[in-house]
C-alpha cells in the first residue's frame, strides 16, 4: 500500500477537490444548457402554433361579434395573448394609397386611439431592432404606439394594417425578425378575413330582411288593394243588382236616384284608385316620363290652392301661402307638379281639424329649393312618419276613418319628387301639426322676373 | 364573506361590469384588485365602485391572474376579491419616499400599532421604479424597513410586486380610491385570520460556492475575483456583449443557501435572484434585489422546469392536507410572472396545477408578479422566481 505523506494527501485532495469543482461546473453548464434548449425549443414550438392558434380563435369571432367593427378590439386581444407583445393596433388608410392612416382600434394604450399617422412610403412588412435608424417609415411606426420595438404588416388591396409592438427587444420575446413576417402578415390576413366575411354575413342579412319586409309590403299591399278595389265594386254591384230587370227588390224613382248616384260615386273612386295604383306602379318601376318646362311656382301654387278652397272650406279650413316676392321658377313637368301639390294640401286639410291653417311655404336654399306644406293638424309620431309613405298605410285616427283616401297619396308624391331630382321628407308631432318639405336641386330652380331664354 | 371573481375582455367598463355583476355581495366593505396591465385602471376602478356602492379599491397591476374562472397573461384579465364582514382587512398606505426603507419602516410602525400578534399582513407594492433603464423598488429595503419598523412585534408578511406585463413595462397600485405609483399597501387582517404559506420554487445550482467578490447595491461586479458577467457567460456558454443581456432573466440566478452550505440539496434552502440585466462594459450584472453583499457564498442557479412543476405538485399536496380540514376563507397565489410558460418554456402551465391541485372548497385568487414575499425561516424574505401560495384561515382556538 503506497502511503502518502500528509502534505501529500493534502495536495491529492485539493487536486481531487478542484477536480470535483471543474467537474461539477461544467456538468451544471451542461445541464444550464440543455435546460435552456428544452426552454427554447419549448418557446419556439408555442411561437409556430401561435397561426394556427390565432386563427382558430379569430375565426370564433365571428359569431360572437354583432358588427364588423366590433371585431377589431378582440382581434387585438387574441393577438397580444398569443404574441406576447405589449400593444397593438389596427389601422385604416383613408384613401388607397394615400399613406394617411387612422387608427381603428388600439390595445395596451389605456383605452386611448393614437392620433392619425402619414407614411411617406407605406411598407407591406416592417420591423424594429435595436439597430434600426429612427429615420422614415421606422420613425412614424415606433410613434404610432409610442414603444421603441415594433412589427409591421400592410395590405394594399383592403387599406388595412396592423401593428404590434414591445417595451423591450427581448425578455418574453426575442428580437424582432425577417421570420415574423409569417406571423404579422398571417395575423392581418385573418382580421381582413374575418372582416370581409362578418360584412358579408351582416350584408346577407339586411338583404334578407329588407326581402322578407319587401315581401311582406307586397302581400300587405295585394290585400289592401283586393279591399279597396271590392268595396266600390261591391256598391256598383249591389245597387245595380237592386235595379237590374227581374229584381225582386222595387225601388223607388227617387231611391233609383240615390242608387245611381252611389254609383257613379263608387265608380269615380274606383277610376281615382286604379288611376293611384298605375300611377304609383309607373313610378315604382321607374317608368314615369317628366315633361320638363319652367313653370312659375306662384302660378301652380295658387292654382293647387284655388282647387283646394271648397274642400278647405268645407272642413273649415284655411289656406294660404308664404311664397317670397322674388319670382320663383321651377323647371317641372307642370301637371306632375301640381299633382304633388294637390295630393299634399289634400292630406293636410284631411287631417287638420276644424280651424286649423294649412299654408305654402318657400324656403330658398344656397342650393336649390325647399317647399313646404304645413298644417297645423294632429301630427303624427315620428316611429310613424316611414309608415306613413309606404302604400295603403293610412294611420288610424278619426280623420282617415271619416275622410278616407286611396293611401296612396303620399308614396305617389314621394315618387313623383324624386323622379324630379328632389327629395320628400315630413317632419311631424303628436298633435304639433306636420309640414311636408320638397326640395328640390339647384338646377330646377330659378330666380327672376322671366323664366331662362334656354329650350329647357 | 370572501368572493372571488375573474374576467378577461378587452374593454375595461367591460371587464369590469362582468366582475362586478358576477359578486353576490352587492356592497362589500373592500375590493382586492389585481387588474391586467393593458385594461385601463381608472376606468377598471371608476365602474367596480359605480356597481357596488364606492367600495374602496385596493390592489394593483398584475401582469396576468388566475383564478378556477380562468388563468391568463394577456395584461387584460381582472381578478376581483370582495371582502364582506369580519374577514375584511384593515389598508394602511406608504409612498415610497424618501426610500424604500423608510417607507417600509413606516409602514412597518403603522401596522405595529394596528395589529394582532401574529397577524397575517400582505403587502403589496409597485415593482417598477423608473425606467429606462429599469430600476425596480428593491422589495428587500422595503421588507427590511418593515421588519425594522415592526420592532418586536410578529406578524406574517407575505405579498408581491405588481407588474403591468411580464416585460417588467411598468407597475402601479390602487389605493382605495385612485391609481397610484410608488406606493406600499398594507392589507392587515384581523386577529380571527391566521396565513399559511407554501412556497414553490423552481431552481436548482449548477455550479460550486462562488463568493461575490465585489458588489454594490444590486450590481454585482466580481465573484471569486473575476467579473461576474464572464464568470456567468462561460458558464451559459454564450457571450451576452452584443445584447442587453436583459434576456438573462429568463436563464439563470444568482442562489445563496441558507443554512449549513453543506446539507443535503434542500430547494426550500434557497433564496434566488433574478438578473435583471447585464452590462458589458463594467462586466456586472444587476440582481433584481440589493440584499447580497460582498463575501457571500451564492452558487449560480438554473430554472429548472421540471423541477418547479414537480415543486408544485409537493407543494400544493403538502398545503392541502396542512389545511384540508380548517375553516379556509381564502387562497392567495401570488406567482413569479417568469413562471408562466410563455416565458418560461414550461410544458405545462404551472398555475394551472395549483388551481387544480388545491381542490379545497375555498376561494381561489392568484396574480403573477415581479418579486413574491413570504415568510422564510422565520423572516419575511423577498423572493424570486417562486409560487407563494398563501390559504388564509380562521384561525384555530
Amino acid at each position: 500500500m503506497n502511503v502518502m505523506p500528509q502534505s501529500g494527501k493534502a495536495g491529492q485532495l485539493e487536486r481531487e477537490l478542484a477536480y470535483y469543482r471543474r467537474e461539477c461546473n461544467m456538468l451544471g453548464a451542461r445541464l444550464l444548457s440543455l435546460q435552456e434548449e428544452q426552454s427554447q425549443a419549448f418557446r419556439e414550438a408555442r411561437r409556430s402554433r401561435t397561426v394556427a392558434k390565432l386563427i382558430r380563435e379569430a375565426y370564433r369571432l365571428i359569431d360572437h361579434s354583432t358588427s364588423p367593427e366590433a371585431l377589431g378590439g378582440p382581434m387585438l386581444a387574441i393577438l397580444l395573448d398569443n404574441t406576447m407583445c405589449d400593444r397593438a393596433a389596427l389601422l385604416r388608410e383613408d384613401r388607397p394609397g394615400s399613406g394617411h392612416f387612422t387608427v381603428t382600434h388600439a390595445l395596451g394604450l389605456g383605452g386611448e386611439l393614437p392620433a392619425p399617422v402619414s407614411l411617406p412610403a407605406t411598407p407591406g412588412f416592417f420591423f424594429t431592432t435595436s439597430r434600426s435608424r429612427i429615420e422614415p417609415p421606422a420613425y412614424e411606426l415606433t410613434a404610432i404606439l409610442r414603444l421603441p420595438y415594433i412589427l409591421w404588416a400592410y395590405d394594399a388591396t383592403s387599406g388595412l394594417a396592423l401593428i404590434l409592438g414591445n417595451q423591450s427587444e427581448s425578455n418574453v420575446s426575442r428580437p424582432f425578425e425577417e421570420a415574423d413576417q409569417e406571423i404579422v402578415e398571417g395575423a392581418l390576413s385573418v382580421y381582413i378575413d374575418i372582416l370581409l366575411r362578418k360584412r358579408a354575413e351582416v350584408e346577407m342579412r339586411e338583404a334578407r330582411r329588407m326581402a322578407e319586409e319587401a315581401s311582406s309590403t307586397r302581400s300587405r299591399f295585394l290585400a289592401t288593394l283586393t279591399h279597396e278595389l271590392r268595396t266600390p265594386l261591391n256598391a256598383i254591384i249591389g245597387f245595380s243588382e237592386m235595379m237590374a230587370t227581374g229584381s225582386t227588390f222595387n225601388p223607388t224613382p227617387e231611391q233609383i236616384g240615390q242608387y245611381n248616384t252611389h254609383i257613379l260615386t263608387s265608380a269615380n273612386h274606383l277610376l281615382a284608385l286604379i288611376n293611384e295604383i298605375l300611377d304609383y306602379s309607373s313610378l315604382a318601376r321607374g317608368r314615369t316620363s317628366l315633361s320638363l318646362r319652367w313653370a312659375r311656382l306662384e302660378d301652380m301654387v295658387q292654382e293647387s290652392l284655388g282647387a283646394a278652397t271648397a274642400f278647405a272650406a268645407e272642413r273649415g279650413i284655411s289656406l294660404g301661402s308664404q311664397l317670397g316676392e322674388e319670382p320663383l321658377w321651377l323647371k317641372v313637368d307642370r301637371t306632375r307638379f301640381r299633382q304633388i301639390l294637390d295630393n299634399l294640401l289634400s292630406n293636410a286639410i284631411r287631417f287638420t281639424p276644424a280651424g286649423g291653417k294649412v299654408r305654402v311655404e318657400v324656403a330658398p336654399e344656397a342650393e336649390g329649393i325647399r317647399l313646404c306644406v304645413r298644417d297645423t293638424g294632429i301630427g303624427m309620431l315620428a316611429e310613424d312618419i316611414p309608415r306613413a309613405l309606404e302604400p295603403f298605410q293610412q294611420l288610424d285616427n278619426k280623420f282617415s276613418r271619416s275622410s278616407p283616401g286611396t293611401g296612396l297619396g303620399l308614396p305617389i308624391a314621394r315618387g313623383l319628387v324624386r323622379a324630379h331630382g328632389g327629395e320628400l321628407t315630413i317632419e311631424s308631432a303628436r298633435d304639433a301639426g306636420t309640414c311636408v318639405w320638397i326640395s328640390l336641386p339647384e338646377e330646377a330652380l330659378h330666380r327672376g322676373a322671366a323664366p331662362p331664354s334656354a329650350k329647357p | 364573506m370572501i368572493e372571488v371573481t375573474y374576467s378577461r375582455h378587452s374593454d375595461p367598463r367591460i371587464a369590469a361590469r362582468l366582475c362586478a355583476d358576477a359578486l353576490r355581495a352587492r356592497q362589500p366593505d373592500l375590493l382586492l384588485v389585481f387588474c391586467g396591465g393593458k385594461l385601463d385602471p381608472e376606468t377598471v376602478m371608476v365602474v367596480l365602485k359605480e356597481s357596488l356602492s364606492d367600495v374602496p379599491v385596493v390592489g394593483g397591476a398584475s401582469a396576468g391572474g388566475i383564478t378556477r374562472q380562468g388563468i391568463g397573461y394577456s395584461g387584460l384579465e381582472l381578478v376581483v376579491i370582495a371582502f364582506s364582514g369580519w374577514v375584511t382587512p384593515r389598508i394602511l398606505i406608504e409612498e415610497m419616499a424618501p426610500d424604500e426603507v423608510t417607507a417600509g419602516e413606516r409602514l412597518g410602525r403603522r401596522v405595529a400599532d394596528l395589529a394582532s400578534e401574529d397577524a397575517a399582513v400582505l403587502l403589496l407594492y409597485d415593482s417598477v421604479a423608473s425606467r429606462p433603464p429599469l430600476r425596480l423598488h428593491p422589495a428587500s429595503q422595503i421588507v427590511s424597513g418593515f421588519h425594522a419598523g415592526l420592532s418586536d412585534r410578529q406578524v406574517r408578511l407575505f405579498g408581491g410586486g405588481l407588474l403591468t406585463d411580464m416585460n417588467l413595462s411598468d407597475g402601479w397600485v390602487l389605493d382605495g380610491d385612485r391609481v397610484r405609483h410608488h406606493l406600499a399597501v398594507a392589507l392587515v387582517f384581523p386577529p380571527e385570520i391566521e396565513v399559511v404559506c407554501e412556497i414553490l420554487h423552481g431552481c436548482r445550482p449548477v455550479s460550486t460556492f462562488m463568493e461575490i467578490t465585489r458588489i454594490d447595491g444590486a450590481d454585482v461586479y466580481e465573484l471569486d475575483g473575476e467579473p461576474a458577467l464572464v464568470v456567468i457567460e462561460r458558464m451559459l456558454g454564450l457571450q451576452l456583449g452584443e445584447s442587453q443581456g436583459q434576456e438573462l432573466s429568463l436563464l439563470a440566478t444568482l442562489g445563496q443557501k441558507q443554512g449549513d452550505p453543506f446539507a443535503p440539496y434542500d430547494e426550500n434552502a434557497y433564496v434566488n435572484r433574478l438578473i435583471l440585466r447585464a452590462s458589458p462594459s463594467n462586466g456586472s450584472v444587476t440582481l433584481f434585489e440589493p440584499d447580497f453583499f460582498t463575501g457571500a457564498q451564492v452558487q449560480i442557479m438554473a430554472r429548472d422546469n421540471s423541477l418547479m412543476l414537480e415543486s408544485v405538485r409537493h407543494g400544493v399536496a403538502s398545503l392541502r392536507e396542512a389545511v384540508r380540514e380548517d375553516d379556509n376563507q381564502l387562497a392567495l397565489y401570488i406567482d413569479c410572472a417568469g413562471r408562466a410558460s410563455a416565458r418560461s418554456g414550461a410544458f405545462r402551465e404551472e398555475a394551472e396545477m395549483v388551481v387544480k391541485g388545491l381542490d379545497l372548497p375555498v376561494p381561489f385568487a392568484g396574480f403573477y408578479s415581479g418579486v413574491e414575499i413570504a415568510p422564510f425561516q422565520g423572516y419575511s424574505r423577498p423572493l424570486d422566481w417562486t409560487g407563494v401560495l398563501a390559504i388564509l384561515r380562521r384561525r384555530p382556538r
